[in-house]
């Protein structure tokens, strides 16, 4: 479910944005400090939609996954990668537990114009420049890489320094993030297949048409340990390793104009300066972040 | 048809043509539509590609879809006159195939092609069965094209040998002509011709149809158009894709035209050949 | 006289009708037989038996003492000797007239173009048509359309010629060129089997007239007696409504 939730995003979006192109969306992060913040919370000054609780949105009637939320999809346990760090960030600006309400919002409506009933959503929602239009982001809080998904007998599984990687036939969807990194990145010498769906380029995969595909880490995981299997759910397919990040990220969803995306950057910047989300990470995401480590030559 | 009816006929269509542009031009949200289907800078990308941006030349991707065409086309003549020869067949050894060959016809001119790409494009691929299985996308995309062309290719033969009377079969036999060499020298010169306007309709549904095979990871001319409209919103890709695909078929559609023109001329004033 | 061809009590049927009731018929060397008799009497449908253009049920069709019913027969091979020119011509509308006279010869007999371009503008010349060999048959009239399918069978060299009613899907003013030349091949010796209604033709060419009715040979003889001394009661009525 994790990789058809990022299919949707990857669809929805149409033009990801491209690496770079993503800046911060707030004015007012530069100077907010997190000692300010903490203080407009007790003051009563920080603009909640509900008084003195954080209110925080995510797909729960569409169920909630690991490794981002817990194992029972309950996001109130404090447990998975974007329930700890909510609370975390609740922390940070001095919010307790108790405070952090969980409402409930659909991912394709979440980055729909109009007013929010929540403060912000977490729901591994990519930031594009198109969504950005109509909401408000905050920073990264997960950097997505793009990796290289192939069949577990492909030769690309051993072979795969950076002139190598120029020599293999890769399929992936059109106007994808993937796509983009074929072309730009790895420029290999054959010409790209590129695919109407996701689901045509792992067809295509599967039935040995192509040498691999390029997706963001989360979703080739899924991609690999649970979608390309034989008759008897063996795995076929192997994540052979991902790339440095190039911009695209996760960022928390604000009401377009929500001045608290300044304080939650805040917290963001504190809690990467403590530690806090590199350890969450390493907790949550090891499954994604020891994918090894590969090198496309640099344009 | 004096002069006054040429002007009235050129009146009429130049104004029809002007309310059809005036519509376009000033029609509420026109230049938003003109914008998305006609930005002339996005026009000139498309012919040119833009590798850094990862768009592709529609210009350079049209070669395929005529190379693709070009060959399926002699592939599809070939196949479709074999099969259309089976089913008009009266040995009784071939009645089986005779059988076959009507099955064929009636099953592939059935199935959207699109079904036929993907059952041919991602299931022989993915049977693994040694050499057939190892062939391009592109393989699969000209297979698919020449199955199914194919049974439509050879309904229209059939047709076509049908329309020859039979007073010709039994003249031919009564000169001892064998069946092969009365339908190559009498049956088949006849039925072409009386095809040409038909098999030129299938193939320029055929040449249309080359925009399809994208489904299979192939960057035609359509694709390279959808890569375009996905990245930058713009729909101009498709104009440029629309425009090539004219230039391909327009001169066909009237070269054929012309054959068509030229043959009747020659029989009626007789002799020159 | 040696039997070129005969018919022994063919019997031939489509569905439930009997077309054919027990033909027996021989054509000697040279010979030229006349066959009358209503539409509907069978004419059409011998000629085109003893062509094995249809196959028959019942008797045999004897080729200079071979049987043609023999399932080893090629029926190819044995058009090459019996040809037949048909009422509605049948020339290829595809081909010059040359080209007509030429498909058989070059095509069937395997035999050098450019002999039987010379053979075929001779016999083009003949009928008078030489001048327009190159054209192609839709611009001739039907007679001369009638006169190059004619042509195009002799081309073939056959050893019995088989005409079904060739003149009778012709304007009244053009039949006349067409029985000429029949006329003519007669004298000639070719030996051809003639269906036809133009009695006077039959009684001045035919060395003998056959008469059918219901698919049965009701009577055969010299035309002199037939048109003069019929012996059948339906032959008698047939001659008088004809006449």
């Amino acid at each position: 479910m994790r990789g058809l939730k990022s299919l949707t995003s990857l669809a929805a979006g149409s033009a990801l944005v491209l690496s770079g192109l993503v800046a911060s969306t707030s004015s007012a992060t530069a100077t907010t400090t997190i000692a300010q913040c903490q203080a407009s919370f007790k003051s009563g000054h920080l603009p909640l939609v509900s008084a003195g609780k954080l209110t925080v949105a995510s797909d729960i009637n569409n169920g909630l996954y690991q490794p981002w939320f817990g194992a029972n999809g309950n996001p109130s346990t404090g447990k998975g990668y974007e329930s700890a760090l909510a609370y975390a960030i609740a922390k940070d600006l001095g919010i307790t537990s108790k405070n952090v309400k969980w409402t409930a919002e659909a991912f394709d409506s979440s980055f729909a114009p109009g007013s929010k009933n929540f403060d912000f959503d977490i729901n591994e929602i990519s930031v594009t420049t198109d969504r950005a239009q109509v909401v408000d982001f905050s920073n990264s809080y997960y950097n997505v890489q793009q990796s290289i998904v192939a069949l577990k007998t492909n030769a690309i599984v051993k072979h795969h320094s950076a002139t190598e990687l120029k020599n293999y036939t890769y399929g992936d969807q059109i106007g994808t993030t993937g796509l983009d990194y074929i072309n730009n990145h790895i420029k290999p010498t054959k010409q790209v297949h590129v695919y109407n769906t996701l689901d045509e380029a792992v067809a295509a995969l599967t039935a040995g048409q192509v040498d691999a595909i390029v997706v963001d880490t989360p979703t080739g995981q899924y991609m690999a340990a649970a979608q390309i299997v034989d008759s008897k759910n063996k795995p076929l397919a192997t994540q052979v390793g991902q790339f440095p990040s190039t911009g695209e990220h996760y960022g928390l969803l604000f009401q377009k104009g929500n001045t608290l995306v300044g304080c939650v950057n805040a917290a963001i910047a504190d809690l990467t300066t403590k530690g806090t989300i590199k350890s969450l990470q390493s907790q949550y995401l090891g499954i994604y972040t020891k994918v090894p480590k590969l090198t496309p030559i640099q344009p | 048809m004096g002069r006054r009816a040429a002007v009235a006929s050129s009146l009429s269509s130049a104004l029809i043509v002007g309310l059809v542009v005036w519509f376009f031009w000033r029609a509420p949200n026109g230049a938003n539509v003109r914008h998305f289907f006609l930005d002339p800078h996005s026009f000139w990308i498309n012919l040119t590609g833009d590798p850094s941006r990862s768009l592709f030349s529609i210009l350079r991707c049209f070669e395929t879809n005529v190379w693709m065409f070009m060959l399926c086309e002699v592939l599809v003549l070939i196949f479709g006159l074999g099969l259309a020869w089976l089913r008009l067949s009266r040995t009784p050894i071939l009645a089986p195939l005779r059988v076959a060959s009507a099955i064929y016809t009636d099953v592939f001119r059935g199935i959207p092609i699109i079904l036929v790409l993907f059952a041919v494009g991602y299931g022989v691929p993915g049977m693994q069965a040694g050499w057939i299985s190892q062939r391009t996308p592109i393989t699969y995309a000209c297979a698919t094209l020449v199955i199914t062309y194919s049974a439509y290719v050879a309904e229209v033969y059939r047709a076509g040998m049908n329309s020859v009377p039979n007073g010709q079969v039994m003249a031919a036999k009564s000169l001892g002509l064998s069946d092969v060499q009365t339908m190559r020298r009498v049956i088949l010169p006849q039925a072409i011709r009386n095809v040409i306007p038909p098999l030129l309709n299938d193939f320029i549904s055929l040449q249309k149809d080359t925009a399809l095979v994208g489904t299979l990871g192939i960057v035609e001319a359509n694709q390279a158009a959808h890569v375009f409209g996905s990245m930058e919103f713009n729909y101009t890709g498709y104009t440029v894709a629309a425009l090539l695909f004219l230039a391909l078929t327009i001169p066909m559609t009237r070269y054929t035209d012309h054959l068509i023109a030229k043959d009747r001329r020659r029989r009626l004033a007789g002799g020159a050949a | 006289m040696s039997t070129v061809i005969s018919a022994q009590n063919v019997r031939k049927r489509f569905g439930d009708h009997e077309v054919l009731r027990g033909i027996s018929v021989d054509l000697a060397e040279h010979e030229v037989v006349c066959l009358i008799g209503a539409s509907g009497s069978g004419k059409s449908t011998l000629l085109r038996c003893l062509n094995l253009l249809e196959t028959i049920d019942e008797g045999d069709i004897v080729f200079r003492g071979q049987s043609l019913t023999d399932a080893r027969i090629d029926p190819n091979l044995v058009r090459r000797h019996i040809s037949i020119v048909f009422q509605a011509f049948n020339l290829f509308p595809h081909l010059s007239v040359l080209d007509n006279v030429m498909l058989g010869p070059v095509r069937a007999l395997g035999r050098p173009r450019d002999e039987v371009k010379a053979e075929a503008m001779q016999l083009l010349e003949r009928i008078g048509l030489a001048q327009r060999a190159l054209e192609f048959p839709d611009r001739l009239s039907g007679g001369q359309q009638q006169r190059v399918a004619i042509v195009r069978s002799l081309a073939m060299k056959p050893d019995v010629l088989l005409l079904d009613e060739v003149t009778s899907a012709l304007d009244p003013t053009l039949v006349g060129e067409v029985l000429d030349l029949l006329t003519d091949l007669a004298r000639g010796g070719t030996t051809m089997l003639i269906a036809t209604h133009e009695m006077n033709f039959a009684r001045n060419v035919a060395d003998r007239v056959i008469f059918l009715h219901d698919g049965e040979i009701v009577e055969s003889g010299t035309p002199q007696q037939i048109f003069d001394q019929p012996r059948d009661a339906a032959t008698a009525a047939f001659l008088s409504r004809v006449n």
